[in-house]
Formats: structure tokens, sequence, C-alpha cells
């Protein structure tokens, strides 16, 4: 057919009604050669030029109605550029059916079909078989939409709220078979281990006190193995020896575990004097060297050697001039020390209680983090379904919005003057010049 | 819709495979693509650069073409770009090329074989010139680029 029937069929073809097979999400790879060059999907009822090029209809039809220059008989092949007038919609079988074979997962994943069918079938897929997609309610009255795999035989409105006679619960019509059967609290049911019969409601409570459930021995923290009947329990608790002696356990540990608190006590002081002790040796051995040096080659002083004896017993050292630097500065040291000893023990108080701050702060913060985060998660679920919604609804609307845009570019194409940036001014460009024939090599750089 | 589809589907192929000398640099929405392009052989005039080019795109990408200029990048953004010497390139970065014009453009290119052509383009320039009235055009031109009326005089090239 020529080109004006070509865009004429395709204008009047009615895609409002059909499934938008370029959307579909593809689950298998599929060969580079059934992709149109323009859409870059799998053909889409494909057409063919007299080169053998082969695109989408609808693809093609735009593709003329934007550069073919004014109602000429002529088109530009958009893959060669040969100058083309017929358009053949006998295109191979072959290729049709591969491209109607590429599995797609049904457009309507978003109810919940899970379905992978090859891309021919969607159509009749979402139409006649698919399980989720949406009709109106079979009550004229009913204003909402049901999944069609809801859709009893009796055409019954699913939507409509039903009263359990039994346990007074407002249940939904579709829902209330299997409530009747299987949820309804004022249903009996059977306890596994005493045989009584009991409502569904109260079994859990039956379950608590049923005589006949098994139940581990009071000691079975303290390793006692048995397990019975809850009637038998008592009778077992008078013999089992591991119960009798279930207090002695409790209190030994009880003693066990404040043993071992106040041993941990016990070793931070140990730590903290031995602290303490190194510290006043690196003291010690400072003061010594100082004093060595204030006394070069000198004489000890008089107190020093009053005190000698007393000091020789302190410090392990027989060098006179330790001995004397250390007892001239005792006096001062011991001050000095009991009084870095208490900073010590303040500072240490101080980043216990920073330690701690700092845990309860950070928990603080991650359990409003969570909220925060599960609050996101919920928002973009909401505004994703409705761009989803969206989407849908504009997929129709923007093709009719296409199909005029284009008729109109073409003609305000034609009236554009032809002034040039720097070296064309004043000269006229005719109607859009035809391209020679592209040879392949140079098709890039044409200026 | 079908812009957005249809470049999705381009990018998803250029991360998988890209022709040597060609980088995406900025790609984070589909109105605005940034490329590198590199002139791979030994031309004298853009050895061991890099242009930097910016793609704008239309809805009604591919079937109208996409506008496609060199742009500039000053030395302290780390990657400096300058706009290649070429008698088709005014000093702006506008090129003047008749596949991205509406009349040579065709549906079926996409943006790797635009880079494509515009590195051949640069490889088989030897002059090292600015288009005929460069001064006056950039001083003078407010047009966007799409309505620029070029007139496609040199064939050699």
């Amino acid at each position: 057919m020529n080109l004006q029937d070509f865009l004429a069929m395709e204008e009047g073809r009615d895609r409002d009604e059909l499934i938008d097979l370029r959307s579909l999400d593809l689950v298998s790879e599929y060969d580079s050669h059934l992709m149109c060059p323009i859409c870059h999907c799998p053909f889409v009822e494909p057409v063919r030029l007299q080169c053998d090029h082969v695109f989408c209809g609808s693809c093609l039809s735009s593709a003329i109605t934007t550069f073919r220059s004014a109602d000429s008989e002529e088109f530009p092949c958009p893959s060669c550029r040969n100058p083309t007038q017929e358009v053949s919609a006998s295109v191979p079988r072959l290729l049709i059916n591969m491209c109607d074979e590429i599995r797609v997962r049904c457009p309507l994943i978003t109810e919940g079909c899970q379905e992978i069918i090859p891309r021919g079938h969607v159509q009749s897929h979402v139409e006649k078989y698919c399980g989720y997609r949406l009709l109106p309610c079979p009550d004229g009255s009913c204003d909402q939409m049901t999944r069609s795999k809801d859709v009893g035989m009796d055409q019954k409105c699913i939507h409509r709220v039903r009263r359990c006679p039994h346990c007074e619960e407002d249940v939904l019509e579709h829902e209330y078979e299997e409530h009747e059967r299987e949820l309804c609290p004022v249903l009996e049911v059977t306890c596994v281990d005493c045989e009584t019969v009991v409502t569904k409601g109260a079994l859990r409570e039956h379950i608590e006190s049923c005589p006949e459930v098994a139940i581990p021995c009071t000691a079975s923290k303290y390793a006692c193995p048995v397990k019975i009947r809850r009637a038998d329990i008592a009778e077992h608790e008078q013999s089992c020896p591991i119960v009798a002696m279930g207090p002695y356990f409790e209190t030994q540990n009880t003693r066990l575990k404040s043993l071992e608190s106040s041993m941990r006590h016990l070793q931070q002081r140990n730590e903290i004097f031995e602290d303490g002790l190194a510290n006043i040796r690196a003291t010690l051995v400072e003061s010594t060297r100082l004093g060595a040096n204030s006394n070069s080659g000198g004489q000890p002083t008089q107190s020093g050697r009053e005190q000698q004896s007393s000091a020789r017993a302190d410090v392990d050292t027989d060098d006179p001039a330790d001995i004397a630097a250390s007892v001239f500065s005792s006096n001062a040291t011991t001050y000095l020390l009991s009084l870095h000893e208490s900073l010590r023990e303040e500072v240490s108080q101080l980043s216990h209680a920073i330690t701690d701050l700092d845990v309860r702060a950070s928990m603080a913060i991650m359990n409003e983090c969570l909220r925060i985060k599960e609050d996101i998660a919920h928002t973009n679920a909401a505004v994703n379904s409705v761009r989803m919604q969206v989407q849908w609804l504009m997929n129709p609307r923007l093709h009719q919005g296409a199909r005029g845009g284009a008729v109109r570019t073409n003609t305000t194409d034609n009236e554009s003057s032809a002034a040039g940036p720097s070296h064309a001014a004043g000269q006229t460009l005719g109607p859009l010049r035809p391209r020679r024939p592209s040879d392949g090599g140079r098709e890039g750089t044409k200026l | 819709m079908f812009a957005t589809k249809r470049l999705s589907k381009e990018l998803i192929k250029m991360q998988e495979h890209i022709p040597p000398g060609i980088t995406i640099v900025k790609c984070d929405n589909l109105e605005e693509w940034q490329m590198d392009i590199k002139i791979l052989d030994q031309n004298p005039l853009y050895l061991d650069q890099t242009y930097r080019l910016k793609f704008t795109f239309s809805n009604k990408y591919p079937i109208e073409p996409p506008e496609v200029q060199f742009i500039q990048c000053p030395a302290s953004t780390g990657t400096p770009r300058t706009i290649p010497m070429h008698p088709h390139i005014y000093s702006n970065g506008i090129i003047c090329l008749d596949l991205l014009g509406s009349a040579g453009w065709s549906p079926v290119q996409t943006v790797e074989s635009v880079c494509m052509s515009l590195q051949s383009m640069l490889t088989a320039n030897t002059r090292n010139e600015r288009p005929a009235g460069d001064q006056e055009f950039i001083s003078t031109n407010r047009r966007r680029i799409r309505d620029i009326n070029f007139v496609y005089e040199d064939d050699n090239v």
C-alpha cells in the first residue's frame, strides 16, 4: 500500500483498548534483530519497506508524519535513507512468531498475577484468563472493582458486609465462607490431648489448663528430663529428687552470683591500686633523677641522713643520692599522690557515666530512626502505587496527544524561514533537501 | 513516555557495552545527559584531549533529534574540558552537523551513534579553525539550537 493508505490505516487503528506491548516486562533475552530500531522494543505489528527494513507500524507512522516533506509520495527509510513509496504489511510469519514468543510478565503483576506468558498471549490472558484483572462488581449498585477470580458462580457482590450470626462479627461477603468454616471463634474444636470439645475462642485458655497436655517438670532448669501430663505432674514433683533439692540450688546460685559480683569489684579496685603503685614508682624515679642532678657531687642533707635508715626500707636502692632525694621530696609527693588518686577515681566515675549516657542516647536515636524508616517505606509504597495508576491512566491520552502533536509539527516546519546563522543569511532553503542515499561508510559525518 | 522508555533502554545497553573513547558522565535524569568523547587516532589537533557533550532530549525523542552541543568545564571542576577546534563547531559549542538537524536526523540514531559520528567528524578534520562569522554568531545568537536554520554547504567533512 502507499504511504497515504498506510498512515490512514495506522491513524484509524484503535489502540486504547489494547495493552501497551512496549511497556511489558520482558523476562528473557531476545535476539537484537527482533528489536525495532526506533523504539528499541521487540517489533509490535511490524511493517516492511521496499528496502526490506522492518519497523513497528506505529513507530514508522510517527516517523513518516514527522519527516516526510509536505505530502510527497516518498519517504526516506530511517535505517538506510532509501526513498520509499510502498509500505508492506506482509512481514515473514517467522519474524512475527519469534516476536510473539518472547516471554513476558503479566502486566497485572501490580494486582498480584505472577504468571509469565509468551507476548502473543498477553492480550487474551489479560482479557480472559488472568484471575487478577479487575471487573466491575457484579452487583450494579456497588461501585467497587473485583478481581475476576473472586467473582463466584453466583455473581454476588463481595463487598457487602455480612454479620456472622454466631460471633456477632462483621465479615466481608467473600471471606464469610472461610470465616464460617474455619475462623469463627464460636466454632467448636476438639483438644488434641484430652479430646474435650471447646470453642475456638477458648482453645488457648483450655490448653493452658488442660490436664492432658504434657508439660515439663518445674525442676527442668536444673536438668530434670521428665515431661509428663499436667495431671500427673504433682505426683512426679513429690518424688523428684531434683525438685527437692531445688531451694538449695537456688541459694547456691544467688551466692555464686553475689560472689562473682564482689570479685569483679575487687578486681577493679586491684587494678586501680596497681596503676597507682606504678605511678608512684614513676614519680619516685623522676624525682630521684632531679634530686641527683641538683645535689650533683654534693653531700646528703642533714635531715636526709637522719631518715636514711627508714627510707632504705621503702626504697630498694643503695645509692645514697637516690635515698636522699626521695626523702627530700617524700612529704610533697605523698600529698600530690593522694590528690592524684582521688582525681583519678573521679575521672573514672565520670567516664563510666558518660559511656552510660552515650549508650542510652544511641539507643534512643536508633529507635527513632527505625520508626522513621518504616514511615518512609510506607510512603514510598503509596507513591509508587499512585504513580503506576497515573501512568496507566495517562497512557491512552499520551497516545492521542502524540498523534495530534505530530501533525501540527509537520505544518509549522514548512513555514519556518531559512535564515542561516552566519553564512546562511539571505539564502532560501527549499522544502527540505532530500538526502542522497547513503553508502554506509559516510553516514556519520556528512555536512 | 515513549522517550523515557527508549532512553532507559539505551542506557542499559550502554552500561553493558560502550564503544572505546566514549564515557557516560551524567545521566541521572532522562532529559539531559552528558558524555565525554576522546579522539582515538593520532590527529595532532585533538591529541590527548577529552571533550564533553551535552544532550538535551525532548519528549518526542527519538522521532525528534536531541539538542547536542559541546560544553566547557573550568579547570576547577577537576575535569577541564574545552570546545574542540573545527570549521563546523562554533566557539560556544554549537555544532553544525546535518544529522543533528531535523532534516538529517533519523529515529534509528542513538546517543551512542551520535557520539561515534562526532568522533569521526573530529578525526577526519585537518583544519584548525572556527566557522566563518564565528564571533558574530556567538555574540548575536540567542535562539535555541533547534530553532537555528543551518545551511549544510560543505559535503567534504
